[in-house]
C-alpha cells in the first residue's frame, strides 16, 4: 500500500494535474536567455525532421513494394520515374541523418545542461527511449531498399547478436542465435526478414514513437525549459510568441536546407556502385560494408576490441544513460558539460576518422 | 518642313529645357520642388482622381520605357500573340483607368471654389495638354493595333535616334497624324516639366513607404501620452503588416511549391511504351530468378542428394557458388588431387559470402579481411573465429551410382553431388 502511494506521488510530481492547462503550457511558460540558450532549439529541430519523415515515408509508401522480387525495383522506379519521387525519397534519406545528428546534439546539450534533475527523470528517461528507436528506425529503414549494402549491413549487424552466444553457458548459448532467427524469420535474410523490419519500420516504430513522443512533449511542457546553467538566469522571453516564431523561422531554414540537399545530391552518391546494386544472394559480398555513419561510434570499437568488452561496455552505456538522473544528481553543470564534450569529441572522431583509426591499429591488409 | 520641327527641333528644345530648367529650379527655389498639394483643401475627390492616375500613369509610361530601351526583348516578348493581346490590354485598362482619374481631377479643380484659388494657367494647360494626351494615346490603342508589336521597330528607333544624337525621322514622317500629335504633345509636355508642378516627379518620396510614420507632437502633456500609443499602434500595425506580409508570401511560395512536387506524385508517372515494356520485362526476369530459388528451396527440402556440377568443370583457383541445404551460399573448388572441396561461402565471422577467387592459397572474406586456407579452410588471419566449414558431397559416376572405390581414370566422367542432413 505504502509503495502505492509512493508510485502515485512521484507521478503526481511529475504530471502535475493542475499545470495541465494551455494558460500554464503554452501561455505562461518562459524560455531563459543565457550562452547555451542555442540547445534548446535542438529537440524542436528534431521533431521537425521527425515530421518531414512522417510525411515523406508515408508518400514512399504509395510506390514501394515490400517484396524480394519489387522491393529494389519499386524504390528505382521511385527515383527514376515517379515524378518527384527522386525528391522525396532523396529527402527521406537526408532527414534521417539530419534527425539522428540533432537527436544526438540535443541529449548531449540537454545533459550538459543538467535537464534530467528532479522533476525531469520522465523527460530524460523518454528521451532515451526515443534516441534507441530513432536508431531503430534506421536501422530497419536501411534494409528496405534491398541493394547489396543493406542486406549486408543488416547481415552484420544481426550476426553481432548471435557472437554474445559465445560467452553464455551451455545451451544458453544458442539462445542469441535464436533471437536472430526470430528476428529474421528463418534462418538467412529473405522475404519473412523484409516483410518484419517493413512492418516494424512503417507501423510499429511509428506507433511506439508517438507514444512516448506525447508523453516526452508533454512533459517538457509541463516543466518548462530547465534553466541550463549554474546561476540563476537573468533574463527570459515568453515561450509564446517569441520562442516559437524564432523555432519555426529556424525550422523554415533547416527544411531549405534539406531540400536543397535532397534536390542537389543524391544521398546514394557516397557509395561506390557495386554497393547499391541489387542485392544477389549467390554472388560474394563486395567490398566496403560498413553500416550507416551513425553507428561508427560502436562498429569501429567493436572491430577493434574484444567482444566481450564491447559487450560490457555496451550494456554499461544503455543503463548508463537511463539512470543517468540517479548517477549524476549531484554533479555541477561545469562537470557535465565536460563530460559531454569528452563524449562528442570521442563520437566525431570515431565518425570521420573511425576507418583511418581501424587500417592504423589493425596494418593493411591486401 | 513641320516634321523636322516638331521631331527634331521640338525633342532637343524640350530635353536641354528639361534638363536646364530642372538644375536650375533644384539650384534656385529649391522649395519648389513639389506638387503643390492641395490634400488640406479637399481630400475625397482627390483620393479618387490622384490614386488612379498615378497607377495608371506610372504603369502605362513604364510600358513606353521598356518599349524604348529594351525594342527587341519587347519584340521577341510579343511576337507571342497571348502576351501581345495582354500587354495591349493592360495597357488601355490602366489608360482608361488614368484618363478617369485625371478628369476627376479636372472636374475638381474646375468646381471646388477652395481649388480655384490655388489654381496657375500653366496648372490648366499641363491638365489640358495631358487629357489630350491621354486621349490620343486610347486612340493609337484603339485605331492602329497592336502598337505594342510595330512601336518597336518604328518608334523605338526614332527615340533612340534622338538620344544618340543621330535624328531619323524616316519612320515618323509616314505615320498618322494622331501618333505625331501623340509624340509632338508628348515633348511639349516634357518641355513644360520644369515650368509647372510636373517638376515633383524628380521628387520621388519613395522613402514614404519605408520611413515612420510621423506624428506631431503637440505641445501639451495630455495629447503628448495619446501620440505615443497612437505611435506604438502604427509601429505595431506596420510590423504586423510587414510580418504578415512575409509569412504569407512564404507559405504560398512553400505550398506552390509542394504542390508542384507533390501532385504529379500521386498521379503518378506517364510512360511511354517502350518504358512499359522494359519496366515488364525487368520484372519478368525478376519472377524467372523468383521462381529458380523456389525451385532451389523445394530441391533441397524433397531431394537426398543435389547435383552441383561435373568434376571436369571445377577449377582449383576459382570456384563454383551455389546453394548448401541451408540456402546458404557455398563454392565447390577442386583440389590438387583432382578431388572435389567444398566449403560453406558463409564467412564464420559475421556472415558474409567470401570470394570464390584464390589468392597466394587464400580466401577473402572482404567484409573484415579474414583469409582462409584453401586446403583446409582454416584461418590465416582476420577476425574469423572457425575455419569455413566443409560440406559433405559425394560423386556419381555416368551411371548415377554412388562411386564407393574412385577410379582416378574415370575422373572425368563423376559428378558431385551434395548430401541431405550430413552438411555442417
Amino acid at each position: 500500500m505504502k509503495s502505492l502511494t509512493t508510485i502515485a506521488d512521484f507521478l503526481r510530481a511529475r504530471f502535475p494535474i493542475e499545470k495541465m492547462n494551455l494558460q500554464s503550457m503554452l501561455m505562461k511558460k518562459e524560455v531563459p536567455i543565457h550562452k547555451m540558450s542555442w540547445a534548446y532549439y535542438l529537440g524542436g529541430l528534431t521533431l521537425l525532421f521527425f515530421t518531414i519523415q512522417v510525411i515523406t515515408g508515408l508518400l514512399l509508401l504509395f510506390y514501394y513494394q515490400p517484396t524480394v522480387n519489387e522491393a529494389y525495383d519499386s524504390v528505382k522506379f521511385i527515383s527514376d520515374k515517379v515524378p518527384g519521387g527522386a525528391v522525396i525519397r532523396n529527402l527521406h534519406a537526408w532527414t534521417s541523418s539530419a534527425m539522428i545528428l540533432t537527436a544526438i546534439l540535443h541529449l548531449l546539450t540537454t545533459f550538459a545542461m543538467k535537464a534530467f534533475e528532479k522533476p525531469r527523470e520522465v523527460t530524460w528517461g523518454t528521451g532515451v527511449l526515443l534516441l534507441f528507436i530513432t536508431y531503430t528506425f534506421g536501422f530497419t529503414g536501411y534494409l528496405l531498399p534491398w541493394h547489396q549494402l543493406s542486406v549486408n549491413a543488416t547481415k552484420v549487424g544481426l550476426q553481432f547478436i548471435g557472437a554474445v552466444g559465445q560467452y553464455l553457458p551451455g545451451s544458453l548459448s544458442e539462445l542469441p542465435n535464436k533471437l536472430i532467427e526470430i528476428i529474421q524469420g528463418g534462418p538467412s535474410i529473405g522475404q519473412e526478414t523484409l516483410s518484419r523490419f517493413y512492418a516494424i519500420h512503417v507501423v510499429i516504430l511509428p506507433l511506439a514513437i508517438f507514444a512516448i513522443l506525447g508523453a516526452h512533449l508533454l512533459s517538457v511542457q509541463l516543466h518548462g525549459m530547465s534553466k541550463g546553467v549554474d546561476e540563476k538566469p537573468k533574463i527570459k522571453e515568453p515561450f509564446f510568441p517569441n520562442f516559437l516564431i524564432k523555432d519555426f523561422s529556424l525550422w523554415a531554414i533547416a527544411f531549405l536546407i534539406l531540400f536543397i540537399l535532397a534536390i542537389t545530391i543524391p544521398f546514394e552518391s557516397f557509395f561506390s556502385f557495386p554497393l547499391v546494386e541489387p542485392y544477389n544472394a549467390l554472388g560474394s559480398t563486395p567490398e566496403g560494408i560498413k553500416p550507416e555513419w551513425y553507428f561508427y561510434f560502436i562498429y569501429y570499437p567493436m572491430e577493434l576490441l574484444p567482444f566481450w568488452v564491447i559487450i560490457i561496455i555496451m550494456i554499461l552505456l544503455v543503463l548508463g544513460l537511463f539512470l543517468v538522473p540517479k548517477i549524476f544528481s549531484g554533479t555541477s553543470r561545469k562537470t557535465l558539460t565536460f563530460i559531454a564534450i569528452i563524449a562528442f569529441i570521442y563520437f566525431v572522431t570515431m565518425t570521420v576518422f573511425g576507418q583511418q583509426i581501424f587500417e592504423l591499429i589493425k596494418g593493411g591488409h591486401s | 518642313m513641320h516634321d523636322y520641327f516638331l521631331f527634331i527641333g521640338l525633342p532637343y528644345v524640350a530635353l536641354f529645357s528639361l534638363i536646364a530648367g530642372t538644375v536650375y529650379r533644384f539650384n534656385s527655389k529649391k522649395f519648389s520642388i513639389s506638387s503643390l498639394s492641395s490634400q488640406f483643401l479637399e481630400k475625397e475627390k482627390l483620393l479618387w482622381g490622384s490614386v488612379p492616375w498615378h497607377i495608371g500613369i506610372i504603369t502605362i509610361l513604364g510600358g513606353h520605357i521598356v518599349a524604348f530601351t529594351m525594342p527587341s526583348f519587347l519584340q521577341a516578348l510579343v511576337s507571342n500573340v497571348k502576351i501581345l493581346y495582354t500587354f495591349e490590354a493592360l495597357g488601355l485598362t490602366f489608360a482608361l483607368f488614368a484618363f478617369c482619374g485625371l478628369i476627376i481631377l479636372f472636374v475638381r479643380r474646375l468646381r471646388n471654389a477652395r481649388i480655384q484659388a490655388v489654381t496657375s494657367n500653366m496648372d490648366l494647360v499641363i491638365l489640358s495638354l495631358l487629357t489630350i494626351q491621354i486621349l490620343l494615346g486610347i486612340l493609337i490603342a484603339s485605331l492602329y493595333r497592336w502598337g505594342a508589336s510595330w512601336s518597336t521597330h518604328t518608334l523605338a528607333p526614332y527615340i533612340q535616334s534622338i538620344f544618340s544624337f543621330r535624328p531619323d525621322i524616316t519612320y515618323i514622317t509616314n505615320m498618322p497624324f494622331v501618333v505625331k500629335a501623340h509624340i509632338a504633345v508628348a515633348w511639349l509636355i516634357i518641355l513644360l516639366i520644369p515650368f509647372s508642378r510636373l517638376i515633383h516627379v524628380f521628387a520621388l518620396p519613395l522613402e514614404y513607404l519605408f520611413r515612420l510614420p510621423q506624428i506631431v507632437v503637440w505641445n501639451s502633456r495630455r495629447q503628448e501620452e495619446s501620440v505615443i500609443t497612437a505611435q506604438i499602434e502604427s509601429e505595431s500595425r506596420r510590423f504586423f503588416l510587414k510580418a504578415a506580409f512575409g509569412i504569407t508570401s512564404g507559405l504560398i511560395l512553400f505550398i506552390t511549391g509542394i504542390a508542384d512536387k507533390i501532385i504529379p506524385f500521386f498521379r503518378g508517372p506517364e510512360l511511354s511504351k517502350g518504358e512499359k515494356g522494359e519496366l515488364l520485362k525487368q520484372k519478368l526476369q525478376k519472377m524467372k530468378a523468383t521462381i529458380k530459388q523456389k525451385e532451389l528451396e523445394t530441391e533441397r527440402l524433397t531431394k537426398d542428394f543435389i547435383y552441383i556440377s561435373d568434376l571436369k568443370n571445377l577449377k582449383t583457383d576459382e570456384g563454383i557458388y551455389f546453394i548448401d541445404y541451408q540456402m546458404k551460399p557455398a563454392l565447390a573448388f577442386k583440389g590438387d588431387n583432382g578431388l572435389p572441396i567444398l566449403y560453406s561461402a558463409k564467412c564464420t565471422h559475421l556472415g558474409c559470402t567470401v570470394t570464390n577467387k584464390v589468392k597466394e592459397g587464400a580466401l577473402l572474406c572482404p567484409c573484415h579481411v579474414s583469409h582462409f586456407n584453401i586446403k583446409t579452410g582454416d584461418v590465416i588471419d582476420g577476425p574469423a573465429p572457425k575455419p569455413l566449414p566443409k560440406v559433405k558431397h559425394i560423386l556419381m559416376d555416368a551411371n548415377n551410382h554412388i562411386v564407393v572405390n574412385i577410379d582416378k581414370s574415370k575422373l572425368d566422367e563423376y559428378k558431385v553431388y551434395i548430401v541431405k542432413g550430413e552438411n555442417t
